[in-house]
């Protein structure tokens, strides 16, 4: 499978304080990578330099053979972006939020339609938003409008979704069903690139994991090649075996 | 240019609040109902008032000076055949101004061109500045009685000269000198037809200022609060673009909100002075047009020129602002240092003439971009053309500054790390 994204020796500093200490790493076409570590591991760092919202320091990024620092115009064209804490436009209905950020990536009013309507079928999976989506952004539960920012992250198929702890503050059921949103979209084709430090999350949802600390990838692989060469149950027991 | 459309569309959605509209109705159904019971106050004083008059002498000379009283709109009821308690205590409940009590002998003293007294008493009942109106009145037909009086004596011992001249013996002739232009009247009073047409320029600039900037800074904080400018900074957009349509989204809604507000201010200084400065606007500009101090279509492309010019410096200012600020409650402090650089030369034209101001304080005031809407003005009048190029030309050069600032920002990490934690400094330190 060729990559989508080929990272190498990736750093970034806040002045004198390393947040990323040079890693390497690839997202191939349709599989789930993810980066698992701690708070302050460096993930979301990474996460917001290939969303091309930060400039690194060093290293290499080439998404599609396009440089990303040289071309940020043609990344922002083909990625999503998923922060952790993210919102949306609390005065606006489900649905003019939909076709607002559907309309910077639609070349035709058609186009801007179907990625409307991919966005409402994501919606309506599990507990449906349903009429919802015609009111105000601001009445929305925390799992409704983090429902309705994974819907606007995945409606355009973009060649990589980068989600920054995709469940994070979610309940169960919620959880649950963002990620069988997302295994669906990988299955089409979609490559995601995604952060967590839910270890249960991350081994249901990912094809391969790297495992970050202080800035350094301490190992990769899939999940069942760690667990195997560590001779860990989880991927839990893969991450205190890698961080010792 | 469809994603900018779009981008520009939200941010005028975001602006005009349902609390915008009705805060700005509001405003002008309150400075409106101002006006028109101010007015309707003016109209009153206007007016025919009403003086309570006391001649204890019954002379032709106290029947002279309440005459005279009466040729000036006033209504008299004569309290004759009261004592002075007595008609204070009338002319309370008559809703007299003032009451005048001429005593006995009056008639006599003024014949005898010895002084005269006479009482006023001037029931304050409000302490307006409109509500001693009377008083002046008195003290004028006062005057003119005791010119009256000084005249026909003079006439009587010195037939043959004009008592005025020799009252008067040296007169003096103004005329005001403004570049090629020469017009009879007095420097004060063009000083003060001035000030009342340049007083406008700055409230317009303020209220522009104010409510554009407070937008964008806004603008900037809510999509920070919001969690919602991360996401924006990765469509597909450019960045300049981003700024663009902020700013012109502010500047906008700021433009039709300061339009509206100054509609409402106008209901409301008109219903105060409308009926009192009629005629004296209608002589000031006959005097004005002679020395050629109003504006030609181009001085008024040129003052708009400048207005718009510092519009663009303040937009572009408040959005650098706009990014210091870490949610909407920090933004509305993040306004204070632009209504700071307003105010001053606001105030350094109303008290201070520039050319003669030290060398450090002219280049201050210079320095400021706000300055040049009030000096291009005062420039326009005077035909200092090369000082209303500089003036333009210096705005310009900040704009672009300030604009290219902005968009390095918001091209690089800045934008999410750069932050003003003067709040939590403090609470740190304490």
């Amino acid at each position: 499978m060729p990559n989508v994204l080929s990272v190498i020796g990736l750093k970034k500093s806040y002045g004198s304080q390393v947040a990323v200490a040079g890693i390497d790493f690839e997202v191939r076409t349709g599989e789930v990578f993810a980066l698992i570590g701690p708070n302050g591991a460096g993930k979301t760092s990474t996460l917001r330099i290939i969303a091309t919202l930060l400039t690194a320091t060093a290293g290499d990024i080439k998404f599609l053979d396009h440089d990303l620092c040289k071309d940020p115009d043609f990344v922002r064209e083909r990625i999503s972006y998923l922060p952790e804490e993210a919102g949306a436009y609390k005065d606006m209905k489900g649905m003019d939020y939909l076709h607002f950020m559907a309309n910077f990536y639609a070349r035709t009013p058609e186009e801007e339609k179907t990625f409307v309507d991919r966005a409402v079928e994501i919606t309506k999976l599990g507990e449906p938003l349903g009429d919802r989506l015609r009111t105000k952004v601001g009445t929305y539960s925390k799992g409704m409008t983090r429902k309705l920012l994974l819907s606007r992250a995945l409606m355009t198929k973009p060649m990589l979704a980068i989600l920054d702890e995709p469940t994070s503050g979610l309940d169960v059921l919620n959880a649950l069903e963002i990620r069988e949103i997302v295994r669906r979209y990988a299955k089409e084709g979609t490559s995601v690139l995604l952060s967590s430090h839910n270890m249960l999350e991350i081994e249901f949802l990912s094809d391969r994991v790297a495992i970050i600390d202080k800035g350094r990838i301490l190992d990769s692989g899939t999940p069942a090649e760690l667990k195997e060469k560590h001779g860990a149950a989880n991927l839990e027991e893969v991450f205190r075996s890698s961080v010792r | 240019m469809k994603k900018f459309a779009n981008l520009l569309k939200k941010e005028i959605k975001e602006l005009v609040t349902k609390q915008l509209i009705f805060t700005l109705l509001f405003m002008v159904i309150l400075y409106n109902f101002i006006g028109q019971v101010s007015k309707k106050e003016v109209q009153k004083i206007v007016g025919v008032q009403t003086i309570s008059a006391l001649d204890e002498d019954g002379s032709s000379g106290s029947q002279d000076l309440l005459k005279k009283l009466a040729s000036f709109n006033y209504k008299i009821i004569d309290q004759s055949g009261k004592t002075k308690e007595q008609a204070l205590e009338s002319a309370k409940t008559n809703d007299s101004k003032l009451l005048v009590v001429i005593p006995k002998g009056f008639g006599d003293s003024l014949a005898a061109l010895k002084p005269s007294p006479i009482e006023t008493y001037s029931f304050m009942r409000s302490f307006s500045l409109i509500g001693t109106r009377g008083q002046i009145i008195v003290d004028r037909v006062i005057a003119d009685m005791n010119d009256v009086q000084s005249n026909n004596f003079l006439k009587e011992k010195l037939p043959d000269f004009d008592p005025k001249s020799l009252k008067n013996p040296i007169k003096s002739k103004d005329f005001i000198v403004v570049r090629n232009h020469v017009a009879q009247g007095s420097a004060n009073q063009v000083a003060g037809l001035m000030s009342q047409q340049s007083m406008l320029i700055p409230i317009v600039l303020m209220m522009i200022v104010i409510y554009s900037s407070q937008m964008v800074i806004s603008a900037i904080a809510m999509e920070k609060q919001n969690k919602t400018l991360e996401t924006l900074l990765t469509v597909p957009i450019k960045r300049t673009s981003i700024i663009t349509a902020k700013m012109l989204a502010a500047g906008l809604v700021g433009l039709i909100s300061a339009g509206v507000y100054m509609f409402a201010f106008k209901g409301f200084v008109g219903g105060m002075t409308g009926d009192l400065a009629k005629g004296t606007q209608a002589a000031g500009g006959a005097l004005m047009r002679q020395l050629g101090l109003t504006f030609s279509t181009t001085g008024y492309i040129v003052l708009g020129l400048a207005l718009f010019l510092a519009i663009l410096v303040a937009l572009a200012l408040a959005m650098i602002l706009g990014v210091l600020a870490e949610d909407f409650r920090s933004a509305q402090t993040m306004i204070m240092p632009l209504i700071f650089l307003v105010m001053i030369p606001y105030f350094i034209s109303l008290f201070a003439d520039m050319s003669s101001l030290s060398l450090p304080a002219k280049i201050l005031i210079l320095a400021i971009p706000f300055s040049h809407p009030f000096l291009v003005s005062q420039n326009l009048y005077l035909g200092n053309w090369g000082m209303i190029a500089f003036g333009l030309g210096y705005m310009f050069v900040i704009f672009v500054v300030l604009t290219i600032f902005a968009a390095r920002i918001f091209s690089t990490d800045k934008i999410l790390t750069m932050k003003l934690r003067l709040g939590k400094k403090k609470a740190a330190a304490a």
